[in-house]
Parts: structure tokens; C-alpha cells; sequence
């Protein structure tokens, strides 16, 4: 024997038209989503112009620049980057930097790490390992002389980073990476 | 785990963008339509995915929409009202030789998108159209008036 549906009556679930077409229009619904959507066409609108100046990273409101107090160095990089976007940090030295026709740069373990340091440009001379990072050594002549880092951020968050130049002042800042 | 929430968070996202974009796929849609279609999947599988290329992580994504996508249709059977926040309503476009102007210009539908589909119901003129409907699934249905009224 076949086994019996489950079944249930038909009800007038759906509006009516003029007593006459089920349409299921619901014109008072309708008009408070339009008064969404008008709101969510602005936050787009807002979220766009906030990310073409930079909130969100890759705009003028993300580029910064902190010198060292001594003179030492100059650092130009990106506050706020963007996970696994590649970015350039810049290390530009003052005459005061350059001993011995060598520049000796330290960086800290969370702008290797957690801000993804991928390439250091030049290549340096010599790394040493020690104090929380790594200290790079760099034949240098002259000024104006710089060193950019090729970062890549591993993931979102709020992180600090030391640079600097090493017996000199070390520039602290912060880079907020966002998803 | 940051891949299935990158995938279930892509998925309420593009639900939410593709329902405030407009309701105009299906039959109505139309090549200008189907490059913002297209587009949009494109972008938004370049960040879901991002350099997680394995068959284990793309199982997962896969599973994470089925089941995001499960629970939106059983939420949309239970709650008419999480149904109309999803699906929106039918809305009449043009009743009694009278168009719904408002409605035409908030869905941004114009009068030809609604004659192409009379057509399709054997209708040659706007006049012959006694009620247009803009569907939940983005098509336009029309009633023929009928001889006399």
C-alpha cells in the first residue's frame, strides 16, 4: 500500500488585489526598504570616498612619515596597510647615520614578523640576529641614502614597530593592518 | 576557520549587495545586468579565496555557503517577515491603465521592460495590459485586460 502524503488545506495566505488577483504586494513594507536602500546607496557612497582618502589603506590619509629625533633617519611608510597587500617602507638616512662608510639599521621582530617584512632593498652586507630582531649592515657613501623593506602584512590588527639606526634614537610607531 | 568565515561572511554580503542592487535578474536581465552578475562573483572570489588554493579549503567554502544558503531558505520558511527582508514583495507597476510611478522609478524599471514582457504574454500594446507585476524573482508578469472593461 502507498504511503499517505501529509497534506494540508489551502488558506488566503496571500494578499489580494481588488479582491480578485493574490499579488502579496505589501506597499508599507516596500517603502521602509526603500528607506534602506536610500541609506545603504549613502554608506556606500561614505565607504568609498573613506577608501579612495585612504581609511582604509593605499591613500593619502594612509601615507605617514616619522623622523628620528637625532637626524639620523627618516621613515616613510604606510599607517594603515592591508592584509596580505604588499607595501613599501622607506629609510631614508641623514649624514649622521653613515660610520665607517657603513649604515647599521635595526628593525624589530614585529615589523619582520607580523608586518611581514618580504625583502629588504638593497640586499644587506650582513645580518646580525639579537635585541628582539635584526640589526642589517649596509656599505654606504653619502647622503641622500635609503633602504626600503617590501612588506606584506600576515594579518589584521594593530601593531607597533621599532626601526632605527643603531646608537642612535629608534623611531617607535603604529600600523593598524586591516582584513 | 578564517576561510569558512571569509565564505560566510561573503555570502550574507553578496545576498545583501545583490538585494539593494536591484531585482532584475532572470528574464529581464540584461548584458549590462550580467557584467555586474559576473563581476561581482569575480571580485569577491579573489578575497574569499585569497592564496588558499587547496581542494580541502574550497570543499570547505563550499559547504559553508550550501549551509549558510540552507539556513537563509529555512529562516525565509519560518519568518515571512525575514522572507519579505530577503525576497521582498510582488509590487504592482501598472494597474487599472495606471502606472505605479514610484514604484517604477525606486525599482528603476522603465515602460519598455514591462511591454517586452507583455509581448511574451501575446499583449502588442501597453493598453492591452490590465495588471503588471514586478515579481519576487525579478520577472514581470502581465494580465491581459479583458474586451469591455
Amino acid at each position: 500500500m502507498a504511503t499517505k502524503p501529509f497534506t494540508r488545506p489551502v488558506e488566503n495566505s496571500v494578499a489580494k488585489v481588488n479582491d480578485e488577483v493574490a499579488v502579496g504586494e505589501d506597499l508599507e513594507f516596500q517603502r521602509k526598504w526603500w528607506r534602506f536602500e536610500n541609506a545603504a546607496w549613502i554608506a556606500f557612497t561614505l565607504i568609498i570616498v573613506l577608501d579612495l582618502s585612504g581609511l582604509f589603506g593605499r591613500g593619502p590619509l594612509a601615507k605617514a612619515q616619522r623622523h628620528a629625533a637625532d637626524g639620523t633617519m627618516d621613515v616613510k611608510y604606510e599607517r594603515i596597510e592591508r592584509t596580505a597587500s604588499p607595501s613599501i617602507m622607506t629609510i631614508q638616512f641623514g649624514p649622521s647615520a653613515i660610520k665607517d662608510g657603513k649604515v647599521q639599521l635595526y628593525i624589530g621582530n614585529s615589523l619582520i614578523k607580523l608586518l611581514g617584512t618580504q625583502r629588504v632593498i638593497p640586499a644587506p652586507q650582513e645580518t646580525v640576529v639579537g635585541e628582539g630582531g635584526l640589526t642589517y649592515s649596509f656599505p654606504a657613501s653619502k647622503p641622500p641614502a635609503s633602504v626600503d623593506l617590501a612588506l606584506q602584512p600576515l594579518g589584521p590588527g594593530i601593531f607597533d614597530f621599532t626601526i632605527g639606526v643603531v646608537g642612535a634614537q629608534r623611531v617607535h610607531a603604529k600600523v593598524v593592518v586591516v582584513p | 576557520m578564517a576561510a569558512v568565515l571569509r565564505a560566510f561572511f561573503g555570502y550574507l554580503f553578496l545576498v545583501m549587495i545583490v538585494r539593494i542592487v536591484g531585482r532584475r535578474p532572470g528574464k529581464q536581465m540584461t548584458p549590462f545586468e550580467f557584467v555586474l552578475i559576473f563581476f561581482i562573483g569575480g571580485l569577491a572570489l579573489t578575497a574569499i579565496v585569497g592564496d588558499e588554493v587547496s581542494f580541502t579549503n574550497a570543499l570547505c567554502q563550499i559547504i559553508t555557503m550550501g549551509l549558510a544558503h540552507y539556513g537563509i531558505a529555512w529562516a525565509r520558511s519560518k519568518s515571512q517577515r525575514f522572507g519579505r527582508l530577503v525576497d521582498g514583495t510582488p509590487l504592482i507597476l501598472l494597474e487599472n491603465q495606471e502606472w505605479r510611478a514610484n514604484t517604477l522609478q525606486h525599482m528603476r524599471i522603465q515602460d519598455d521592460d514591462v511591454i517586452a514582457s507583455a509581448r511574451e504574454s501575446g499583449i502588442k500594446a501597453l493598453e492591452g495590459i490590465d495588471r503588471a507585476v514586478l515579481e519576487r524573482n525579478g520577472e514581470i508578469s502581465t494580465s491581459p485586460r479583458q474586451s469591455g472593461s
